[in-house]
């Protein structure tokens, strides 16, 4: 940290320096929409919102809003998510200058979207008065300066997955610390099994076991990006994978795939390092092992820590260009605050609510009988509460991944260690936000 | 006619064979796993049954699941290519009659140009022709997929050899000596003649806009109006949230391929007139 | 839409009693030629012109530019377009996976090519052959893949590659041989079966096709000379299919090139498959995932060349003895 220019304060967001920047964002913004000016709702006035997503299961709060506010009309419009897809939709139609009113967008890739002018600031229509009805991390996401982008929905606090029978079984303790799960994944290796896989194109993981190492891979000074892939932190994450998959502890198959699933199913692979919307997932994809699974905390570097990441989460945002601003944020806040609404978010299984209130924790147990009746959520309530916060994303996220992948598939098939595409990772980093115009900088 | 030896008959009989399991094993795949639920599908031997076929209930499945949205896209893809190969097969028809019966300036470079069309991969034109169909009010439409269906050079290339060499001036001259008009004639006796090239074209383009991918993927983004392609990808995209959706793109996939499957067979015939016009004559 | 601009086309006045009618015919005729094509050629050239051409020009254009932002961090700042001379096309000659996108399509097209002509050719003369029963079944069966859109065939060969999973996998396992359809060094050729099993029977087709229109004079009389089922074969038909294998080869080339929806279906099950495997998913990315528009329409319009480069090359190394057009 010391060597680095980055200003922490900076980062966590409101900073000074900052603020006057994007205050001319917000005057880019109305500049640009000359034509279509945001408009203000009379009263009794029919609308429609579009309102792109791809959750599944977003279609029944959406029903009830419609239901409740007849004159508020809100239409999904599901975009695929395969590969990323939809925002490859969301930008081109910025793009092309006839994105949704709303859309359904990811923490990490937010600041993407600020870099095409394509979200809304929704501070001047008083969003700030909602900031308390979310965790104020969550909140943070999508505050750049004074700027406000997206209403949060979600967050996904990282976790341990484990088959408690077979831990129990092969008589392997639920690993505590990462040491821990290193000494765990070898029993589990003699035993013909994998404890799991380290999947080289799931970039958004490693992200998070290095944002909970400590790790900040981007960051501000002054009006430069600051970015910092291949720090010390991260080099550590890296390091305990790569000797991880050297001495064959683990699998390298892509994960959430046939073959991932196939595994879990039988119990080749009884463990996974995966966040608080994995229930869902094992539920889904393995039901014949039902009873079986526990989640556990995400293993520490020092142990008694209580240091957790995030993986996933996403916001509700509101277009630059939306025709109605107002009432597009109304059913922004409403989607992600009402608990009826939440109810039925939960029940489609996605992600842990940003919102404070309106559930209890215990309601997010849906699956309880799959955990052998744990009352798994309390696990990753209690991770959520200590994320570390003042973990910044920056633009060209997506890029990011894929380099990631790209390179931790070459260093898997040529040998080449885990640290060598860190530092590759960084330059082609530092090369593509120079190649959209960007003054950045190495953070190392 | 004499018969071939026994020992010829049975190596070419042996062959056949051998070429006939490559190409029908993932379709008998497919047909055995359109019976299996998300669990028997990873879980039990691909090549043999589960214990508890359900082919009819797991179609219904498919059919209802979400409102009916498979058949919504089934509707679309036969809208695009339906619609799409007519026109496509009309102005195909009527352009390379054109070129081959009508000496006028300009000809030969328009058919070049219509050439270096069939070269340049499709691909490659539909990012910007979303930008330009964006700027133009039209992405995200019926319309976005449909326009650039309907342009098909090969077609027009196909055509214009055909025409050439099936429509004989003579009979042209006859007509209009007669006081036909253009259109007449062309409606009358150049279609009739051209009949088995246009035939070609239309399958041709039905199959080619039947299996595009990249341009819906690009310019559609409403659910509503995919073709069943995106719409199966978008589910498998879903999967890992609802397994179930696993078992429905499968069922999905084999329902989609059995009418075309049909069609392709009993319209064999048609390709095999057709086709080779375009390389007999080049 | 059509039915407009045919009746355009029509002559208004048909009849002309008039003495200088023959003098007059030839003026005439040329006149009526460029109005007549001029209805027939226009609607199709119009559409060619709105999504073939402008595409073409816009892709050009946009491979000349690139984003230039000012503002804080970039963020909220304006962006406009600056004229970037060829850096564009500098920037993706100079990106490694991209290039070695375009090696590995091409080392595909080299091998998968000819192996698919070859099959289809030996499935045709097979099917042709005296010998051969049952044909309309064999020819059904080799034709049928072709109705299955690429994407679905992805899906399909998918679940057929997956360790775990497939069957075929299971069934080497069991005789004790150990194979891996989506590592590194096997994903390209297991991409290349879906093609070969997509394309063999539609190629097979248009050569059949092709020897059907020999006349069977041909054949009878070479028999009668002595020739023996393979001297036919060798010496008339593969000859005289051969407009035909150029036409398919073409298609194949340009096929290849295009390459896009089996990788991109294929990725998530291989980690081997990276972003640029193909330069059409490495374009694609750029556009979609990096959001780097002028350099996707630079790849985009190097793809283009390319393709025409080779298939134009192709021709004419072929067209050597046979006259041909374009």
């Amino acid at each position: 940290m010391t060597s680095n220019p980055m200003h922490r304060r900076t980062v966590l967001g409101g900073a000074a320096a900052l603020a006057a920047g994007f205050a001319l964002a917000g005057c880019g913004d109305s500049g640009d929409s000359d034509g279509d000016a945001p408009r203000e709702r009379k009263k009794g006035q029919k609308i429609n919102l579009t309102f792109w997503s791809w959750v599944p299961g977003i279609d029944k709060p959406v029903d009830l809003w419609n239901r409740q506010n007849p004159e508020v009309q809100v239409k999904v419009e599901k975009v695929s998510a395969v590969n990323g897809e939809q925002y490859a939709k969301m930008h081109a139609a910025i793009k092309a200058g006839n994105p949704p009113d709303l859309g359904q967008i990811e923490f990490p890739v937010i600041p993407s979207f600020l870099l095409d002018n394509g979200l809304l600031d929704l501070a001047p229509l008083g969003a700030a008065r909602h900031k308390d009805k979310f965790f104020g991390w969550q909140w943070q996401q999508s505050v750049f300066g004074k700027g406000i982008y997206a209403v949060p929905q979600a967050s996904g606090p990282m976790g341990l997955f484990i088959r408690q029978d077979l831990f129990d079984k092969w008589g392997v303790q639920v690993p505590g610390t990462w040491d821990d799960y290193e000494a765990a994944a070898r029993a589990i290796r003699k035993k013909g099994a994998w404890i799991e896989t380290f999947a080289p194109t799931n970039g958004n993981r490693f992200s998070g076991l290095a944002w909970q190492a400590g790790a900040k891979w981007y960051g501000t000074h002054g009006d430069t990006w600051i970015v910092n892939i291949d720090d010390e932190p991260t080099r550590k994450v890296a390091d305990y994978w790569e000797s991880l998959v050297k001495q064959k502890l683990v699998k390298t198959i892509p994960d959430r795939q046939n073959a991932w699933y196939k595994d879990l199913q039988t119990g080749a692979i009884p463990a996974w390092v995966g966040a608080s919307w994995g229930d869902a997932l094992l539920v889904g994809n393995a039901p014949g092992t039902k009873g079986k699974w526990r989640a556990a905390p995400l293993p520490q570097w020092k142990a008694g820590g209580k240091v957790f990441a995030n993986w996933g989460g996403s916001t509700t945002a509101v277009f630059a260009k939306a025709s109605y601003p107002k009432d597009a944020l109304d059913f922004a806040v409403w989607l992600n605050t009402d608990p009826r609404s939440i109810a039925l978010l939960i029940d489609g299984g996605y992600g842990f609510p940003s919102a404070k209130k309106g559930y209890a924790t215990t309601d997010l147990d849906v699956d309880k009988d799959f955990f052998g009746g744990q009352a798994y959520s309390k696990i990753f309530a209690d991770a959520g509460a200590h994320v570390d916060t003042s973990w910044q994303w920056g633009p060209g996220v997506d890029t990011l991944y894929q380099r990631l992948g790209d390179a931790f598939t070459d260093a898997l098939a040529d040998g080449s260690s885990f640290r060598s595409v860190l530092k590759k990772v960084q330059g082609q980093t530092l090369a593509d936000l120079k190649g959209k115009g960007l003054k950045v900088e190495s953070g190392g | 006619m004499t018969r071939p030896p026994v020992r010829y008959r049975i190596i070419t009989a042996s062959l056949l064979t051998v070429a006939a399991i490559y190409f029908l094993v993932p379709v008998y795949w497919l047909i055995v796993s359109a019976t299996k639920n998300s669990a028997d599908l990873f879980g039990t031997f691909g090549f043999w049954f589960s214990e508890h076929p359900h082919p009819i209930d797991h179609l219904v499945d498919v059919l209802t699941y979400d409102h009916g949205i498979y058949a919504r896209w089934f509707a679309n893809s036969v809208l695009y290519a339906g619609i799409g190969a007519v026109c496509a097969t009309l102005l195909s028809g009527a352009a390379g009659y054109a070129l081959a019966k009508f000496p006028f300036r300009g000809r030969e470079a328009i058919f070049n140009a219509v050439l270096a069309g069939v070269l340049i991969p499709g691909t490659a034109l539909a990012l910007p022709l979303y930008f330009l169909f964006s700027s133009m009010g039209l992405s995200n439409t019926y319309w976005a997929v449909l326009i650039p269906s309907v342009v098909s050079p090969f077609g027009v290339y196909l055509c214009r050899i055909y025409a050439a060499a099936a429509v004989p001036d003579s009979l042209l001259e006859a007509a209009r000596i007669d006081g036909a008009g253009e259109a007449r004639i062309f409606g009358g006796l150049g279609l009739r003649l051209m009949t088995p090239a246009l035939v070609t074209v239309f399958l041709f383009q039905f199959v080619h806009i039947w299996n595009n991918y990249f341009l819906p993927l690009v310019m559609l983004s409403d659910s509503d109006l995919y073709p069943i392609q995106l719409g199966l990808t978008s589910w498998t995209g879903y999967a890992d949230r609802q397994p179930v959706l696993y078992q429905y793109t499968v069922g999905g996939a084999f329902l989609s391929v059995v009418p075309l499957m049909v069609l392709m067979t009993v319209l064999q015939r048609y390709w095999r007139t057709g086709l080779t016009e375009g390389s007999v004559k080049s | 839409m059509s039915r407009d601009t045919l009746s355009r086309a029509e002559p208004v006045t048909p009849k002309q009693r008039a003495p200088q009618r023959r003098q007059r015919r030839a003026s005439r005729t040329e006149a009526r030629n460029r109005r007549a094509a001029a209805g027939f050629v226009l609607p199709f050239l119009a559409l060619f012109g709105l999504c073939f051409i402008a595409p073409i020009v816009y892709a050009v254009h946009q491979s000349l530019y690139k984003t230039e932002r000012t503002g804080p961090l970039g963020l909220g700042g304006r962006e406009h377009e600056a004229f970037a001379g060829l850096a564009n096309y500098a920037h993706a000659l100079s990106d490694d996976r991209f290039l070695t996108g375009f090696g590995r399509v091409l080392l595909f097209g080299a091998v998968q090519i000819p192996l698919m002509i070859v099959l289809a050719t030996t499935l045709a003369l097979l099917l042709e052959s005296a010998g051969a029963r049952g044909i309309t079944f064999f020819r059904s069966a080799f034709f049928l893949p072709y109705g299955v859109p690429g994407v679905i065939a992805s899906i399909l060969w998918g679940f057929l590659y997956v360790p775990g999973i497939s069957p075929l996998v299971k069934i080497a396992d069991s005789i004790g041989w150990d194979v891996d359809f989506l590592s590194r060094g096997t994903v390209l050729w297991s991409i290349a079966n879906i093609v070969t099993w997509q394309f063999t029977g539609y190629n097979m087709l248009v050569l059949i096709a092709q020897l059907k229109a020999v006349p069977g004079e041909l054949y009878e009389a070479a028999r009668i000379d002595g020739a023996t089922a393979w001297q036919v074969a060798r010496h008339i038909k593969l000859p005289l299919i051969r407009p035909a294998l150029v036409l398919t080869c073409v298609f194949s080339i340009i096929g290849t090139l295009q390459l896009f929806a089996e990788p991109m279906v294929l990725r998530p099950l291989a980690s081997s498959i990276d972003s640029g495997f193909t330069p059409n998913l490495h374009a694609y990315s750029e556009a979609f995932v990096g959001n780097n528009q002028h350099v996707a329409a630079a790849e985009a319009v190097l793809l283009a060349l390319v393709a025409c480069v080779l298939s134009f090359g192709f021709l004419r190394l072929v067209g050597g003895r046979a006259k041909e057009r374009g």
